[in-house]
């Protein structure tokens, strides 16, 4: 007995080990540091939560993560909605299925500086696509300032990030409505159910779970997001469309203050636990 | 079942064993560090330089590159891991921030060598590479930033070349009116160097530097940076001939757009000659330079991007290194990177400047360029308070202040220099 539990944490500590040294380690740094006023190249001195202090205080900041509620937020409702629009019609297409999911899936694989390039290109004041053609076409007289104007800026970047992020949601959805029995539809059409009725009252309880799991792990990758808005606008015009990631690594990387930069990325922390205590708790219920 | 856990065991400790005691370079191994021009012959030629010096000094040569956008990414991993390569090329703030940390080795012996054969180093050079007498630098070559624009569309509104920042607005006002592009004015204050040059230039053409000549922080002067302030965002919210999308821009961007006939001004490298001549551009007949514009104070150009040769501490062949970046130094060898550089590359040695090469319309307007900038953080040295000014986009953020959140030029300047004040309290110089 007691050779089978020495073996049991054998096999278990590489596991255990790889965790601690590719997860906690960084994770349990980065806290440390960001309770430390940290500049690059000298040694850190513990100042408890005065970085926190700092941001806090830090109109800047509280820009930031305002408009990181704003791009997560906009961006998360949208592929919500495209992404159990395109499950729905997925889930009713008998021929070429397999091809227009691996179609729709592109986006997903395609790597998002090629994607952030792309939309700069396509948004570009002179020469990008949707002006030019706009223009070409007599819909307007001059070019629309898609990432000059700090509201269609903010937008512009949310749009990038649907276009990267919707196939994620509606593989997994429709995913999830392919386990729904059929026998439910069958009997709800004979109670005289309609195509909105069946959705409200099938498809949606027995997929709720997953929405819930796919928007909670898109929330937490949305909120870091780095690459889209760096490429795209480099936070700017200004500071409109600045949000944790480029924030941090602003403070990190070009001044050089990785304590301060360790709370800013940390700082949306709080509310992704709360999110997953949130979404863990609500699946255990489901699941009870 | 007990056997694959000593095996186990056996296996980690020599994998243990091997990543400890692995030599980290091989003897007579070094390594270089340097920037990825927007010139690509030319860096072939440097690399093909330094790897003859590596030969004659007896070692093998890896060269890593880096661009201006992740250089900083680069070394500040390398700086806490205490990775630094064994020669670094650095930017205008990068020996003042090594220096401060203990990481550069005095290379006063090679600027030595290098000012007898190629005369001593431009005195406005000086404030980047030389901190309490020594040089942690030495100056390799600076990319001056330029005044481009369109010849052929000031003649169409029969304007001059503009001198001051106020004929830059009232020709650009000339171009629009004259319906021949909608935002002539392309002044990105963005978070690129052609936004935080430009605005350290502005500043200082208006009398507005934030510290005193010994380099302590004294504030951004209110009256003359409001002045600056309102002429400068003039064409984002009155004029209308600079559009919003340029404080978005990229570094490439504003070439792009100047090569695409969308714009009649912008502030750049000597880049944008380089690419209209090597692929023929329509435009090269139409494009011209002038050296940045001047405001009531004169003209007082920042000298961002300067390029510096390093040896960190770290590296453990330090004789070697010295010895490669004393051959790249040399006469023969740094004239003939100079002269294939497309005028990008401008020596920082006296003596360089006045060759032929330079004698061209051109090549003066760079040189003279050169000659009247100042380091970062002028009228004092350039000190790792003064990188981080320009690296947090402090001065940048305070133009777009206003023009994207339409705050007062006075809040954007009160917010500036509380921020830059934090800056200074923070990091003293050692």
């Amino acid at each position: 007995m007691r050779q089978e539990r020495v073996l049991g944490y054998a096999l278990v500590s590489p596991v255990a080990l790889f965790l601690t040294a590719l997860v906690a380690y960084p994770f349990l740094s980065a806290i440390y540091l960001s309770l430390t006023e940290k500049i690059v190249g000298y040694p850190a001195h513990f100042v408890g939560l005065k970085n926190y202090a700092t941001l806090l205080e830090s109109g800047r900041f509280r820009a930031v993560a305002w408009n990181s509620f704003v791009f997560t937020a906009a961006s998360i409702a949208v592929k919500l909605v495209i992404g159990i629009s395109m499950a729905l019609a997925l889930n009713n297409v008998v021929r070429a299925n397999q091809f227009i999911r691996g179609i729709l899936l592109l986006p997903w694989v395609i790597p998002t500086v090629v994607i952030a390039l792309t939309w700069k290109w396509l948004m570009d004041l002179f020469r990008g696509l949707i002006n030019v053609s706009l223009i070409d076409t007599g819909l307007i007289s001059s070019g629309i300032h898609w990432l000059g104007d700090p509201t269609l800026a903010m937008a512009s970047v949310v749009i990038a990030n649907i276009w990267r992020g919707f196939p994620f949601f509606g593989v997994s959805f429709l995913a999830a409505m392919q386990t729904v029995p059929q026998d439910l539809y069958a009997a709800a059409e004979v109670d005289g159910a309609g195509a909105v009725e069946k959705f409200l009252h099938i498809t949606l309880p027995s997929i709720k779970s997953v929405v819930a799991i796919v928007t909670l792990l898109s929330t937490i990758v949305t909120l870091n997001d780095f690459s889209i808005v760096f490429i795209m606008t480099r936070g700017g015009p200004g500071a409109a469309t600045h949000v944790f990631a480029t924030y941090s690594y602003e403070l990190g990387i070009q001044s050089q203050r990785w304590g301060l930069a360790m709370a800013a990325s940390l700082a949306s922390l709080p509310l992704v636990a709360l999110l997953i205590v949130g979404v863990v708790r609500y699946l255990h219920r489901e699941e009870e | 079942m007990r056997k694959p856990m000593p095996t186990l065991a056996a296996v980690v400790s020599v994998l243990i064993l091997v990543a400890v005691f692995a030599p980290a370079s091989g003897a007579g191994k070094l390594s270089l560090w340097r920037l990825k021009t927007y010139i690509p012959p030319a860096d072939k030629i440097l690399d093909a330089n330094a790897q003859e010096c590596a030969k004659k000094v007896g070692v093998e040569l890896a060269i890593q590159t880096y661009t201006f956008d992740d250089m900083w990414t680069k070394f500040t991993a390398a700086i806490e891991a205490k990775t630094l390569p064994d020669i670094a090329e650095l930017d205008a703030v990068g020996p003042a921030r090594l220096a401060n940390l203990g990481r550069l080795s005095d290379v006063s012996d090679i600027v030595a060598a290098v000012s007898r054969e190629q005369g001593t180093v431009l005195p406005n050079a000086e404030g980047a590479v030389k901190f309490g007498g020594k040089y942690y630098a030495v100056p390799h070559y600076a990319i001056p930033l330029l005044l481009f624009y369109r010849k052929d569309l000031l003649t169409k509104v029969g304007a001059e070349p503009p001198d001051t920042w106020d004929e830059i607005n009232a020709v650009s006002e000339k171009v629009k009116k004259a319906g021949i592009q909608e935002f002539p004015h392309g002044f990105p204050w963005n978070r690129t160097g052609d936004g935080y040059d430009p605005a350290m230039s502005l500043l200082w053409s208006y009398g507005a530097a934030w510290v005193d000549k010994s380099g302590k922080f004294v504030g951004i002067p209110k009256g003359p940076a409001t002045d600056a302030i309102k002429l400068v965002t003039k064409p984002y919210l009155q004029d209308k001939t600079a559009a919003f999308d340029y404080l978005s821009w990229s570094g490439s961007t504003n070439n792009e757009s100047f090569m695409a006939g969308k714009i009649t001004f912008t502030p750049n490298g000597p880049s944008i000659l380089f690419q209209e001549d090597s692929t023929q551009h329509p435009l090269r007949k139409d494009t011209a330079i002038k050296v940045m514009p001047k405001g009531p104070a004169g003209r007082n150009l920042a000298l961002t991007f300067v390029m510096n040769w390093a040896i960190p501490v770290d590296g453990k062949a330090q004789k070697d290194a010295k010895a490669v970046v004393s051959c790249i130094m040399s006469r023969e060898s740094f004239t003939r990177y100079v002269n294939g550089s497309f005028h990008q590359a401008v020596p920082l040695f006296g003596k360089l400047l006045e060759s032929d090469y330079w004698n061209t319309p051109d090549g003066k307007v760079i040189v003279d360029t050169v000659k009247m900038g100042h380091p970062v953080g002028w009228p004092g040295p350039t000190t790792p308070a003064a990188a981080e000014v320009i690296s947090s986009n402090v001065l940048t953020d305070m133009i777009t202040r206003v023009i994207v959140d339409k705050a007062s030029p006075e809040t954007a300047i009160d917010e500036a220099n509380k921020r830059i004040k934090e800056i200074y309290d923070r990091l003293a110089v050692k």
